[in-house]
């Protein structure tokens, strides 16, 4: 059993991990993901980058949900302005792919303040509807304005190649976007440790409180939905990268319930439960389609005709489970199984 | 005669034809202990809010410092020097105790949104310092136990206590004190109590509080104001305060006369 933690200085009770062995394992985890791409075969890898930028959303949705308490329904609306501003600015107008994911971070964080401004006053279920009816709104002006995206007909997208590297290749997008989920994550813990996360999990808890502190509400919460609005929709491009073409129908409302389930199920307002709760989900239709080919026959055929109605049945039973049983979600599982990892046999 | 830090000036609040404050006036000077008690429904919590920024008044004047802060944006108030604790407990109660501390931190720190994402230079400078301020704070109530527990599972009495924690660390001139020893034990009640004096004698803060426990308002009180029904009845030393007429009223009612509650024309019903 450990005992005693002392620490020296105060920058060493600030670290985002005081255990050598977390870094270990974070190393051990990054070395994995780098070789993984070039050894697993094309399909593994693709769900492996499916992971990567899914991740990369639900940070994003983890920010506005988790840590500030605002749910949105209209998460599917900030992948599509991101998908848009990536390709608009690469694909039709041959700009540099970095100005392309700057384009696909801003372009959302934009809107967030036309969506934020009248959700200042709304909570819970109102702010839930307002959303929603936003990424509606998001997919009529992408369709209606025709001049700049295209309408309907969508725009393919390459993928890209900047200094010296290429992403063309499967394997070497999947490191792109494990780049880019690092990067994310490491801006959402540090966030979450700054002044500014705090200010955040303060309006969730108690908004009346957190502005006695001198938290201006209005300030912080467009904040939030900036911050969230921006990693999504760099999450967006990636997506419109990995699917090689950008329109509407690629980016589903589905997608703002996959977001929400992903953090229910990982644990709302924890980095890691958004990262626990991605695999899970991500990896749930496959579950289910190896399951379905143990029983074969009909079940099978069920899910070859129905396959986004199974889908959205099983993000349904999970929310429902984990509400239930665990509403800590994955991350509580987690932090219990460390408990008894290190305490056993006693109890604490 | 030391300077008043804050004046209240006629300072009325309605809630429809509820008068809530109803014209009080009073000052507190600066380095004293003032309390003000009074009856439920008084309109003392009501008058907190009004200080701190949380409710609007309908009338009246606050001047804080020497400036007239009666317009100011809520958000405003802790940065001006005014920290206050809450009633029922107003914690972030997913947070640990220091977590909940350094939101008192906020006013004193600058970082932006994508400072704090990277967490380089300032950032990280102003959370070293502010996470030294915290363990001060944290030393000097005496919990240091508890400090990484999270605040949802502590005692009551452990939460008032990093209510008034966070208080202090937004660092006020004005501290504003809702009931702090309520539901608390002999002993809890008498920490809070050499807190309070600590508090005032060694931070150099003001202290304006409501209390119920009327042991604690009369031994470390400077001066007490009363209120009934939304109006001050009375003000001054405890001493001065224990033998006022309008105060015994209100508490106990009138001797020999069928009780009529003071100023009921003022409840507005």
């Amino acid at each position: 059993m450990r005992s005693g933690d002392f620490k020296e200085t105060y920058a060493d009770l600030i670290v985002l991990s005081d255990s050598r062995l977390v870094w270990a394992w974070a190393g051990v985890l990054v070395v994995a993901l780098v070789v993984a791409p070039f050894v697993v075969n094309a399909y593994v890898l693709s769900l492996l980058t499916l992971v990567l930028i899914t991740v990369t959303g639900a940070l994003g949705l983890n920010l506005l949900t988790g840590l500030t308490g605002l749910i949105s329904l209209g998460h599917a609306g900030f992948l599509l302005l991101g998908a848009y501003g990536y390709a608009i600015v690469v694909a039709k107008h041959n700009l540099h792919p970095l100005l392309g994911f700057l384009a696909a971070g801003v372009a959302p964080a934009l809107f967030a303040i036309v969506v934020g401004l009248p959700s200042l006053r709304l909570r819970g279920l109102y702010l839930a509807i307002t959303t929603l009816a936003f990424s509606y709104i998001i997919s009529d002006l992408i369709l209606e304005a025709k001049s700049i995206t295209d309408g309907a007909r969508g725009i393919t997208v390459q993928r890209p190649e900047f200094f010296g590297l290429d992403f063309s290749s499967d394997p070497s997008f999947a490191l792109l976007c494990a780049f880019v989920a690092a990067v994310a994550l490491f801006a959402c813990l540090n966030i979450q440790r700054s002044r500014i996360g705090r200010a955040f999990m303060a309006i969730r808890d108690n908004d009346i409180a957190a502005r006695t502190m001198g938290v201006n509400l209005q300030a912080f919460k467009l904040y939030a939905f900036m911050t969230s609005a921006f990693i999504t929709g760099i999450a967006g491009a990636l997506m419109g990268i990995y699917l090689s073409f950008v329109s509407v129908e690629g980016f589903p409302f589905l997608f703002s319930i996959e977001a929400l389930a992903i953090l229910i199920v990982g644990g709302l307002g924890s980095a890691l439960g958004a990262v626990l709760g991605t695999v899970f989900i991500v990896l749930l239709p496959e579950a289910i389609r190896i399951l379905f080919s143990w029983f074969g026959g009909a079940l099978e055929s069920l899910l070859s005709t129905g396959v986004h109605e199974v889908k959205s049945i099983a993000y349904g039973v999970a929310i429902i489970l984990f509400l239930r049983f665990e509403p800590r979600g994955l991350v509580g599982v987690w932090r219990d199984a460390k408990r008894l990892w290190t305490h056993w046999p006693l109890k604490y | 005669m030391t300077a008043p830090l804050l004046q209240l000036d006629a300072l009325t609040r309605t809630f429809g034809g509820l008068r809530a404050v109803s014209e009080v006036s009073f000052d507190v000077m600066r380095g004293e202990i003032c309390s003000v008690i009074g009856p439920n429904g008084a309109g003392k919590t009501s008058l907190f809010n009004l200080i701190s920024g949380v409710l609007r008044p309908t009338s009246g004047r606050i001047l804080f410092d020497g400036a007239d802060i009666t317009r100011e944006r809520p958000a405003r108030f802790a940065s001006l020097g005014i920290g206050r604790t809450f009633q029922n407990l107003a914690l972030f109660k997913h947070g640990t105790v220091v977590e909940n501390i350094l939101v008192g931190r906020h006013i004193h720190t600058k970082s932006s949104v994508l400072e704090s994402a990277f967490f380089f230079g300032r950032t990280r400078a102003e959370e070293i310092a502010a996470r030294e301020k915290v363990e001060e704070i944290v030393e000097f109530l005496e919990i240091e136990q508890i400090r990484d527990a999270v605040v949802g599972q502590l005692s009551y009495g452990q939460q008032k206590r990093v209510e008034l924690a966070r208080a202090l660390a937004c660092e006020p001139k004005l501290l504003l004190l809702d009931e702090m020893v309520s539901g608390m034990n002999q002993e809890e009640t008498e920490d809070i109590a050499r807190f309070v004096l600590d508090i005032r004698d060694e931070l150099g803060i003001t202290v304006l509080m409501i209390e119920h426990d009327m042991r604690v308002v009369m031994d470390i009180s400077d001066r007490v104001q009363v209120l009934n029904f939304g109006q001050k009845i009375a003000g001054g030393t405890p001493d001065q305060v224990r033998n006022d007429p309008a105060v015994l009223d209100a508490y106990l009612g009138r001797r020999g006369r069928p009780s009529e509650p003071a100023g009921s024309a003022a409840h507005g019903l």
